[in-house]
């Protein structure tokens, strides 16, 4: 613990470490090697049990999963859906996040608490209540059904994200704000959103991979006419005749927003796991 | 209140309006927010709860029928429920317990200052938050027998290949594997963040009176990442018991009910043989389950 700075070990010492990173990296990202290269395989290379067999690197499964099948389609459906929740819960995010931070209300405890602990509820049971009530209301398989799913998981969780960005703006500012003559949405729009940005930003991105990467009420609320991106990545595996190559293409494509979330965010995303996030 | 001077009754009513406004403000801001999850989560709460109190096979269209604990009485004599909670026990105490040691293991190993030493810990964390369907597709591609790369490394090293879906055991480790491999990097990330912030003086002390690293890390580190150890436990528990997105893809629940986990039970009761008011009563106890964790953690960890 106390000589903490590698660069100034013996050169035995310090092999023996950068080799065991190495092998602790290559052991972890093997599935994810396994699926990008799969993705580049022509079809008789798939099916070779050797991952590090050589191959002619072929684009023919992307363009089948983009030009062939509805891809296209499902990217188009997992943005919009993704867009518009994170849109809609950092917005009434703010709002709430704002009013816990701000004022003193019967109430306030049981209500940030309610909202934190229904984060926890799994959403499989959530799932079948949901699936009739969206039934009667006759709104299956849209776009809202799965925004507004997507919110009651994502909402309660943008709530206490965004509440340590509330609470840092010094008094200060919302005093010197409300002597001015401002209202209080006066100075929640003036003083608080300009000086909370960064953290809209990372919920809101957040929010963003959250929904596209839900499965759960993808498969139960719609599936038919609106089909998201895991749903199509796995609709490539079927009972008979799994098509690897297309599965993985597609599930490529599917970690792209994933991966920049957590290479550019690490700063931000232990905030985001202690309370509760990553599904 | 004729007595009272114009101007001092003029700011009383505005003192009062003021108070009035004061009081409703932060009422006014919730109210978006609590509006759209009192649709979208209470209700669907409060009703599932309804719900369970009835007999409805959504299939055989016919009403719903108020039958009391009958579903809760179903439950508790099924087989495939406790066998269900058995898996859902074992699967998260398995699962939670070695990610914990690889996590903290990894952490300790990772808490030194090296070449690209956040770009280490940033591709590590890559995993955590791949979609779980990829992970769940991309090991039931590895798995297979005849073109697997884990078969293929099982065959190089001299055993025959593993069909480690089509086996009830074997399946269910396999998931098991599959969710070590995607959230230990989240146990590692939770407890780096604490190791990296600690105290360098009880270490020196150590050292200079001799101590040995077990029980440096024993009397030093364990202690002071008990609190950390906690929270990332919980949290995973509580997540552990969300899975079902990477199941559902990889075995589906089989073979047979060998990887039926809960959510999948629910799943399949209410989807499979829409049997909502059964199914509806095994979500209030996975509902149950899942609050008395969750307080655990509001209580160690959130403040107002």
């Amino acid at each position: 613990m106390l000589n903490r700075d590698v660069s100034k070990w013996t050169t035995p010492k310090k092999i023996m470490f950068y080799t065991a990173v190495i092998i602790l990296l290559l052991v972890e990202l093997f599935p994810i090697f396994v699926v990008i290269s799969t993705s580049f395989k022509p079809a008789k290379a798939v099916f070779d049990s050797n991952p590090f067999a050589f191959f002619n690197p072929t684009l023919k499964n992307y363009k089948e999963v983009l030009f062939e099948r509805d891809f296209i389609n499902n990217l188009i459906n997992s943005v919009f859906i993704a867009l518009m929740t994170s849109i809609i819960s950092v917005s009434l995010g703010s709002l709430a996040a704002y009013s816990l931070s701000r004022f003193d209300f019967k109430g306030k405890k049981s209500i940030g608490l309610g909202i934190l602990i229904s984060r926890m509820i799994p959403p499989i049971t959530l799932s079948v209540p949901l699936f009739i009530l969206m039934r009667k209301i006759g709104i299956l398989d849209t776009h809202l059904v799965l925004i507004l799913s997507h919110i009651s998981f994502i909402l309660p969780f943008i709530i206490w994200m965004i509440l340590p960005f509330f609470k840092g703006v010094s008094k200060a500012y919302e005093e010197a704000a409300l002597i001015d003559g401002c209202s209080r949405m006066q100075s929640f729009i003036r003083v608080f959103i300009p000086l909370v940005a960064p953290g809209l930003v990372v919920s809101g991105i957040f929010s963003f991979v959250y929904s596209w990467n839900d499965f759960l009420y993808a498969l139960v609320l719609a599936g038919s006419k609106v089909q998201t991106v895991p749903i199509a990545v796995s609709g490539f595996i079927g009972q008979f005749g799994p098509k690897w190559g297309a599965m993985t293409a597609s599930g490529t494509l599917a970690l792209i927003p994933t991966f920049i979330f957590a290479l550019v965010l690490q700063k931000y995303i232990i905030s985001g796991l202690s309370v509760g996030g990553i599904d | 209140m004729s007595k009272l001077p114009k101007k001092t009754r003029e700011t009383s009513l505005k003192k009062k309006s003021l108070w009035f406004k004061n009081k409703i403000t932060p009422y006014g801001f919730l109210s978006p927010a609590l509006l759209i999850l009192a649709g979208v989560l209470l209700f669907p709460l409060i009703y599932s709860f309804f719900l369970s109190f009835h007999e409805w096979n959504m299939a055989s269209g016919e009403a719903m029928k108020f039958s009391f604990l009958d579903n809760y009485i179903k439950l508790f004599k099924s087989e495939s429920f406790w066998h269900s909670i058995k898996l859902q026990l074992i699967f998260v105490g398995a699962s939670v317990s070695i990610e914990l040691i690889i996590g903290l293991a990894v952490a300790i190993f990772l808490n030194k200052d090296f070449f690209a030493d956040k770009l280490v810990r940033a591709l590590l964390l890559l995993p955590a938050f791949i979609l779980p369907v990829v992970s769940g597709l991309a090991f039931r591609f590895m798995y297979n027998p005849q073109y697997g790369a884990i078969n293929w490394f099982i065959k190089k090293l001299g055993f025959a290949p593993i069909p480690f879906l089509s086996h009830p055991k074997l399946a269910f480790l396999a998931i098991v594997i599959q969710d070590i491999w995607r959230m230990w990097p989240f146990m590692f990330m939770i407890l780096y963040a604490s190791i990296s912030t600690f105290p360098k003086a009880p270490y020196e002390a150590a050292k200079i009176s001799g101590a040995n690293r077990w029980q440096i890390f024993r009397y030093i580190t364990l202690p002071l990442l008990k609190p950390s150890i906690v929270i990332a436990v919980i949290l995973r528990v509580l997540n552990a018991l969300k899975a079902f997105s990477e199941i559902y893809v990889m075995t589906n629940g089989g073979p047979g009910n060998a990887t039926t986990i809960l959510s999948l039970f629910i799943y399949k009761n209410a989807f499979d043989f829409y049997d909502m008011g059964f199914s509806a009563g095994v979500s209030y106890i996975l509902v149950i389950i899942a609050l008395i964790f969750s307080v655990f953690l509001v209580k160690k960890q959130f403040d107002f």
